[in-house]
Order: C-alpha cells, then sequence, then structure tokens
C-alpha cells in the first residue's frame, strides 16, 4: 500500500517537474519573443546606414548591431579554424593511435580542459597578451585574435571528443575490412572511417561553434570593448553580440537601447537555433551521402 | 561644390599658418590620415569619446576608434603601458602615476560626483553624517531617514574607477563602504542600478543625471552643473585624458580635437563643464 | 614509402594531442607563476579564508569561494528534482515519441546562450524577488534560480542517458514478471544509473561553480560574506570578471590568479570524483 503510494507521487510528481521545466524555458523564450520581435528590423542590424553600403564596407554602422554581428562572425570563423585541425588530429590520436594507458592520461587533460571555466580561460588570454606585449611586440594586446585563440582552446576539448567518440562508435566490419585488403592505417583512417565518422564529428563540431558564438566570459577579458566598429585587422579590438547583451543589461540609458538589447538576444538565439538545427540535419542526413560517394 | 572646398582648402590652410584649430571645421583636421586610436579607461568619459569618435570616423573613413571603459585605475596603466593611446581618468593622475609612465595630462572638463536616489524616493536632502552612517552600513534602512520601511539598496563601484575615488575622499572623508554594498561596472551602469530600483543609493558623475534618477542634496548644496561651476558643491574633479608621453599623429589630432570648440562643446552637450 | 607516410601521420596526431596537453598544463602554471607576488607577500592561509579590502592591503579570496559555494550548492539543489523528474518521464515514464521530443528539446537548451538568461533574469526576476521578499533583489537566490534552470538540461542528459543504458534484458525480465513502468524505472533501472547519475551531478556542481556571467549579472557582486539566500555575493569567476579592469602588477590584479587557481582546482577535483566514480561502477559490475 505505502508503496504504491509512493510510486504513484514519485509518477506524478516526476510529470510535474518536468512540466515546470519546459514551461519555464517556454516562457522565457515567448518573453524574449514578445519583446524582440517588434525591435526586429533593418534599422536593429543596420541603424540608420544602408544596407549595402555598410555591407560592402563603404559607409559605417553606429546605431545599429552590424558591427557585433560581424565581430561575432569573425571570431566564430576563426576560432572554428584554428582549433579544427588540432582538435581532429587530437581526437585521432586518442580513437587510433593512442595506447590504452596514454589515451586515459591524455583523456584526463582533456577532461580538466572541458571544465576549466571559461573566465579562467580569458584570464590565460589576457595574460598572455600582456606578456606579449611587454617581451615581443607592442603592437599586441587584447584583441581579435586574442579572443579567437582562447575560444578555440576553450572549444578544443568538445572537439577532440566529438572526433574521438564518432570514431570509436565505428562497427568493427567497417574497421576490418580495408586493412585486410592490405590498407595502410592511414589509408583505412583517411577513406574508411574518417568518411564514415564524418556525420558525427561535423555535427560536434557545429555545436562548438554554438559555444564561440554565445561566450561572453572569454571573451571579455581579451579585448572585446563596447564601441569599435568592424575590426581592421586581427590586432583589432571588436564588438560582439554576447557582449552588447551584457552591456546594456547593466547599462541601457533608454527604453530604445534596452529594446535593442532584446533584439539583440534574439539574434543570437537565433544563431544558436539555427546551429543546433544544422547539426541535427548534418548527423541525419549526411550519414547517407557519406556512405554512398566512398 | 567647387567653391566650397576651396573654401575648406583655405581655411584648413589659414588654420594651420595661425595654429588656431578652432577656425573652420575641426575634423578637417584628420583628413588623409589612417589608423586606429584605441582608447579606455574613465567610464564618467564614454558618452563624449563615443559622440566624438562617431564624428570624426563618420567623416573619414579610415580613421578607427574603439572605445573601452574599466575605470580611471585601468585606463592610466592601459596609458602608462602603451595598451591603448589614450587612457581616460576621472581623477587626477597621481604624481608617481605621471612620473612612473611619463604621462602627458590634459583636462579637458569639470564634472562632479553626486548622490541618487530613485525618483520614488522621498529622501533627497541628507547630512554629510547621514551619509557616511548610509554608506557604512550604520544607516540600513530608509525609514529612519522618512522614507519607506525597506532595507537600503548600496550601490559602489570598484577600485579602479575614479569616481569612487573622488566620492570616498571628498563626501566620505574616507570612510567605510558596507561590505553588503552592490557592485556596478560604469557611471551608465550606476545609472541605470538607480533607476531601476526604488531603494537604491549610489553616487554619478554629474555629467550623466538625467531625469530617470534624483540628484540628493549634500549639507544644502544640491548636484548641478551650476554648483559644480560655481564651486558651491564640493565633491567635484575634472575629466582627464592621458597618454604616454607628449601624444603623436592620430593622438595627437583627437586630444586636440577634444579642446576645439566643436569638442568642447559636445563635453556642454554631454553634461559636463567645458574647460575653455 | 607507405609506413613512412603512417609514422609521419602517427606523429603530428600525437603531437596535436600533446600540445593540448601542454596548454591545459600551462593554464596552471601561468597562474601560480602570476600569482607568486601575492603567495610571497602575505600568509598563506589570509589569502584563502580571509577578506577583500585593497584599501587596507588585504586580499583574501575567502568571501568569493564562499559566494561561489552559496550560489552553486542551491541551484544544483533546485536543479536536482526537476532534473530527475525529466529524466524519469523521458527514460521511463513517457512513451517512445516522447522521448524523442523531450530529448531534442532538452539538447537545444543546453545550447541557449548564458547571457540571455542572465538578461532575462535582470528584467523579470531580480525585481520580483526585491518586491516580494525584500532586500536587493540581486542576490543569491536570483543567481542560483537562473543557475538552476541553466544547469538542468545537462544534468537531464547525463540522467536519462545513464537509465537508458541500463541492460534492456535485465527490464524486460522485470516486464514480463508484470512491473509496470514506474515500477521498471524505480527498481531496476535507477540502482543500476546510480553511477552514471552521480557522473552527471558533479559534472553539473562543476558547470554551476565556474558559471561566470549569471552570478556576475545576478548575484550584486558585494564584497560581503552572504548571511542569507537574500543577500548579495561575489563569485570566484565575477570577482575575476570585475578586477580584471585593474592594475595588473597590483597585488589586487595578483589575488584574481588565486581565484584561477581555486577554480583549476575544483575542475580538476570534479573530474578526479568522475574517474572514481565510474571505476567503482566498472568493478561493481
Amino acid at each position: 500500500m505505502m508503496r504504491t503510494l509512493m510510486e504513484k507521487t514519485i509518477t506524478f510528481l516526476s510529470w510535474l517537474m518536468t512540466l515546470v521545466l519546459f514551461s519555464v524555458v517556454l516562457f522565457f523564450i515567448g518573453y524574449l519573443l514578445h519583446k524582440g520581435l517588434p525591435v526586429l528590423g533593418r534599422s536593429l542590424v543596420f541603424g540608420e546606414t544602408d544596407p549595402m553600403q555598410a555591407i560592402l564596407g563603404r559607409a559605417r554602422v553606429f546605431d545599429g548591431l552590424f558591427p557585433a554581428v560581424m565581430g561575432t562572425l569573425y571570431l566564430v570563423l576563426l576560432s572554428t579554424a584554428l582549433a579544427l585541425p588540432i582538435g581532429i588530429s587530437a581526437g585521432i590520436y586518442l580513437a587510433e593511435y593512442a595506447p590504452p594507458a596514454a589515451g586515459r592520461r591524455f583523456g584526463f587533460f582533456f577532461d580538466i580542459l572541458a571544465g576549466i571555466p571559461s573566465i579562467v580561460i580569458g584570464l590565460f588570454g589576457f595574460s598572455v597578451a600582456v606578456f606579449l606585449h611587454k617581451h615581443f611586440s607592442g603592437r599586441i594586446s587584447p584583441c581579435l585574435l586574442i579572443s579567437a585563440l582562447s575560444l578555440a582552446f576553450l572549444v578544443l576539448p568538445y572537439i577532440i571528443r566529438s572526433t574521438q567518440v564518432a570514431l570509436e562508435s565505428l562497427p568493427a566490419p567497417i574497421r576490418r575490412t580495408a586493412p585486410a585488403l592490405g590498407a595502410t592505417r592511414l589509408q583505412n583512417l583517411v577513406y574508411v572511417l574518417i568518411p564514415h565518422a564524418l556525420s558525427n564529428i561535423v555535427s560536434g563540431i557545429i555545436l562548438s561553434i554554438g559555444r564561440c558564438a554565445e561566450d561572453t566570459a572569454v571573451i571579455m577579458l581579451t579585448g572585446v570593448v563596447a564601441t569599435a566598429g568592424i575590426p581592421s585587422s586581427l590586432l583589432s579590438q571588436y564588438e560582439a553580440l554576447p557582449f552588447y547583451i551584457y552591456y546594456i543589461s547593466g547599462q541601457y540609458a533608454d527604453q530604445a537601447e534596452l529594446d535593442k538589447g532584446y533584439g539583440a538576444c534574439l539574434i543570437l538565439l537565433g544563431i544558436c537555433a539555427v546551429l543546433f538545427i544544422l547539426a541535427g540535419m548534418v548527423k541525419k542526413h549526411l550519414t547517407h551521402r557519406a556512405l554512398y560517394k566512398v | 561644390m567647387k567653391q566650397s572646398s576651396a573654401l575648406v582648402l583655405v581655411l584648413l590652410l589659414l588654420s594651420c599658418c595661425m595654429a588656431a584649430p578652432c577656425l573652420g571645421d575641426p575634423l578637417d583636421a584628420f583628413s588623409g590620415q589612417k589608423g586606429t586610436i584605441k582608447i579606455a579607461g574613465g567610464t564618467a568619459h564614454i558618452p563624449v569619446m563615443t559622440e566624438a569618435a562617431k564624428r570624426i570616423m563618420t567623416r573619414h573613413n579610415d580613421i578607427s576608434i574603439t572605445v573601452a571603459g574599466g575605470g580611471s585605475g585601468l585606463g592610466i596603466k592601459q596609458a602608462g603601458e602603451r595598451l591603448v593611446d589614450i587612457g581616460n581618468s576621472g581623477r587626477e593622475p597621481k604624481p608617481e602615476e605621471i612620473e612612473r609612465y611619463g604621462l602627458a595630462v590634459y583636462k579637458w572638463a569639470i564634472d562632479g560626483v553626486g548622490v541618487v536616489v530613485h525618483p520614488k524616493n522621498p529622501v533627497t536632502s541628507l547630512s554629510s553624517e547621514q551619509l557616511k552612517d548610509i554608506f557604512s552600513g550604520k544607516i540600513d534602512n530608509w525609514k529612519s531617514l522618512g522614507g519607506p520601511d525597506h532595507a537600503i539598496t548600496l550601490y559602489t563601484r570598484d577600485e579602479a574607477s575614479g569616481t569612487r575615488e573622488v566620492f570616498w575622499e571628498k563626501a566620505l572623508s574616507k570612510g567605510p563602504i558596507s561590505p553588503k554594498a552592490l557592485f556596478t561596472a560604469s557611471n551608465g551602469a550606476m545609472k541605470t542600478a538607480v533607476a531601476n530600483d526604488p531603494y537604491a543609493i549610489g553616487y554619478v558623475s554629474v555629467g550623466h543625471m538625467d531625469k530617470s534618477i534624483v540628484p540628493v542634496t549634500l549639507d544644502g548644496v544640491t548636484p548641478t552643473l551650476e554648483t559644480v561651476k560655481n564651486g558651491g558643491y564640493k565633491v567635484s574633479r575634472g575629466l582627464f585624458s592621458n597618454t604616454k608621453g607628449e601624444p603623436q599623429g592620430l593622438t595627437r589630432l583627437f586630444i586636440d580635437y577634444l579642446f576645439t570648440s566643436e569638442g568642447q562643446k559636445i563635453a556642454a552637450d554631454k553634461g559636463f563643464i567645458p574647460v575653455k | 614509402m607507405k609506413t613512412s607516410g603512417d609514422a609521419i601521420a602517427k606523429a603530428f596526431f600525437l603531437s596535436c594531442a600533446g600540445i593540448s596537453a601542454v596548454m591545459t598544463s600551462a593554464v596552471f602554471l601561468f597562474m601560480i607563476v602570476l600569482g607568486l607576488p601575492l603567495f610571497r607577500k602575505g600568509s598563506f592561509m589570509d589569502i584563502w579564508m580571509g577578506t577583500w579590502s585593497p584599501a587596507e592591503g588585504v586580499f583574501g579570496i575567502g568571501h568569493m569561494i564562499a559566494g561561489t559555494f552559496w550560489i552553486a550548492i542551491p541551484a544544483v539543489v533546485l536543479s536536482l528534482p526537476l532534473s530527475l523528474g525529466t529524466s524519469f518521464v523521458i527514460a521511463g515514464l513517457g512513451g517512445p515519441r516522447l522521448r524523442e521530443t523531450l530529448i531534442s528539446l532538452v539538447r537545444f537548451m543546453t545550447g541557449i546562450p548564458t547571457v540571455i538568461y542572465g538578461f532575462l533574469g535582470i528584467f523579470l526576476l531580480v525585481p520580483l524577488i526585491r518586491e516580494e521578499l525584500g532586500g536587493p533583489g540581486m542576490c543569491v537566490l536570483a543567481a542560483s534560480m537562473v543557475l538552476a534552470v541553466l544547469i538542468t538540461p545537462t544534468m537531464v542528459l547525463f540522467f536519462s542517458h545513464s537509465l537508458m543504458a541500463v541492460d534492456p534484458a535485465h527490464v524486460q525480465a522485470a516486464r514480463a514478471l508484470g512491473a509496470g513502468r514506474i515500477q521498471r524505472l524505480l527498481y531496476v533501472m535507477l540502482p543500476e544509473a546510480l553511477g552514471g547519475m552521480a557522473t552527471g551531478l558533479v559534472l553539473a556542481l562543476g558547470r554551476a561553480l565556474g558559471d561566470t556571467l549569471i552570478a556576475l549579472m545576478l548575484a550584486g557582486n558585494a564584497l560581503g560574506m552572504p548571511a542569507g539566500f537574500l543577500d548579495p555575493a561575489r563569485t570566484l569567476t565575477g570577482h575575476i570578471a570585475l578586477v580584471q579592469a585593474a592594475d595588473y602588477d597590483s597585488l589586487e590584479f595578483r589575488s584574481i590568479f588565486a581565484c584561477g587557481i581555486a577554480l583549476y582546482l575544483f575542475t580538476t577535483a570534479s573530474v578526479i570524483a568522475v574517474r572514481f566514480i565510474e571505476r567503482g561502477k566498472k568493478e561493481a559490475a
């Protein structure tokens, strides 16, 4: 009797908790849409500047989010480009080459790396920038490049892990066929294993792009500023969407600025949603394509 | 069209000859220049810096100017280490800072630091003693001051802030600030925080005051542009821009621009007292 | 020819893994070297336990360590029932179609930017707490509530993953004996999944300890030690973000490396704890 009562209570509470969780998050998103949708438009991004002129770099945008959007875009492209080769190679090593003991030891480091708070990575990037400034070149200071390097470092463990898991979860028959026919380990890797694991690797990469786009703690220490325009070089300071949201939340001067903050939230959420859906689609569809091509 | 540009040219030449940049359009001084100016530090300065930057960058597409906050301490330090070109401070750099970094110091406006509360707060006048008791935490409810029965929310700034330093020295006589005080990162953030919290008290640059917050009369003097100007309100300070050594090139032009009639007008429009 | 290509490739892959591992250690070394002036100056324990009062030359981060736990622990406690309930529904109580939908939603939630949660917290939660419960509004409670929502998806994914990883044969056997959904969940799946769920709990705690933005935006960053849930607090991460602005030769600035070291050690401890749990799981199996 007591037992059934307990079982019933737990069932009820479980459904209730699920409901609470999803209503909280749906309420958040609904509120954001309610506040942000009316603001969304050309002037939110471009202010009073002509969009074409702005995109071609002929005119500057002062009252819009364009510099912040471009800053985030540069940041994402750069940090992903920096993290990919190292991350994928390290993942391959762990999955295909590392002896078990070495694999465990490396895995320990990468687990720590994945757990280091992003602000600590930012502090590291900042310290390295100041160190380089003092001892190498006065031109280096916290800037786009330093931020991109720090962010690359931040997402490295995710890329390593998703590559490793994608390769390790391949079934044994796929793994053994090519070597049995005389292929070297590298050939097997390049022509068989990676193509088969590609969809999972790519979807892991796309999710780590999302982390680059949303991270605020790293960049606030390594060169993002409130007003910069579009960065002219790797050594420039820059603006970025998440930092803009943080900045506006503390010091909006009037309702119009606050509305822009909601607009920026919606754009950032939209970017993350698109990346998320993209990752899901890649996982589903690329599998078949990769299998037929090879 | 041609005539006017010829005229501008003549005026420009004239102004160069006379070394009086207030003649003609001061933005012409930047013609043909390219490069970046990095500005950081004092947060009271930010509205003036961004407006000046906007005007210069709108006219000259090859010049980029980045503006960051961080506080006066950061401005002085980063200018001294050449991490930025111009480091702003809302307090005068200390003699040891000037000597250590070889700073050139430019004071281009005068400002005050005033205590502010939310517009709904009936308490708009305090004595120095009451203010010190509020900030030390001795008085922690608005009720004893004639306000609502609700805990006082104290807002303060971090150690790098020049505004904090001036306020602490001149209004609190270096008295303690309660460890319960909440922190804001800039003058703008302080204003927004107080404007959103009916039980708040904080201190902010007089130039940043607007209708969203109410200045508190301190010992009978209300912090306004006038009282700061005529010396009636004592918690005042200069706004400084500092460079390591004499500024060169673009940085020089930017500092000069702040002292032109246009630059000084920007300062006045943003609520500060121009020096010229 | 072929073998030398193979060897070069292997060396390259190894060096990439090596670089990543060396960099991870370099972060820790950097913190220690840069924090050294502070450790030399004061008594060692004062840094970790003491108060922070730069005007008096005191740079203890004791209150920030306390503030970090004051916010992270309630967040995990709040998140635990939400995560357990949701993962029960995903792993056992709901049907397969609901399971797919919920898992996709929870995955999406892990990707919602932290700064957006903070932004909404400022405008929705802080005024509510200030008016209804009193105090400054920016407080431990505001930060831990939002943080709980932030870490729940991660925990749900871990919990439901471990529950569903239980050997299907055991579940089928229980089913054949007439056990209902909730009975299979509670008496068959849950006991076997506890180890994996503990891992999820530790990782979620790590995430809560290491988050910067939520506490920075919602906890008020006051220097004092919080005495209740309505008091403001400053976390280690928030302290790093705030003091970064300071003069970086000063001892004040050096104190943030002590914060970095503390956070790094928390991370390492949680990774070791997870390994410990997993080893225990293997030995039991």
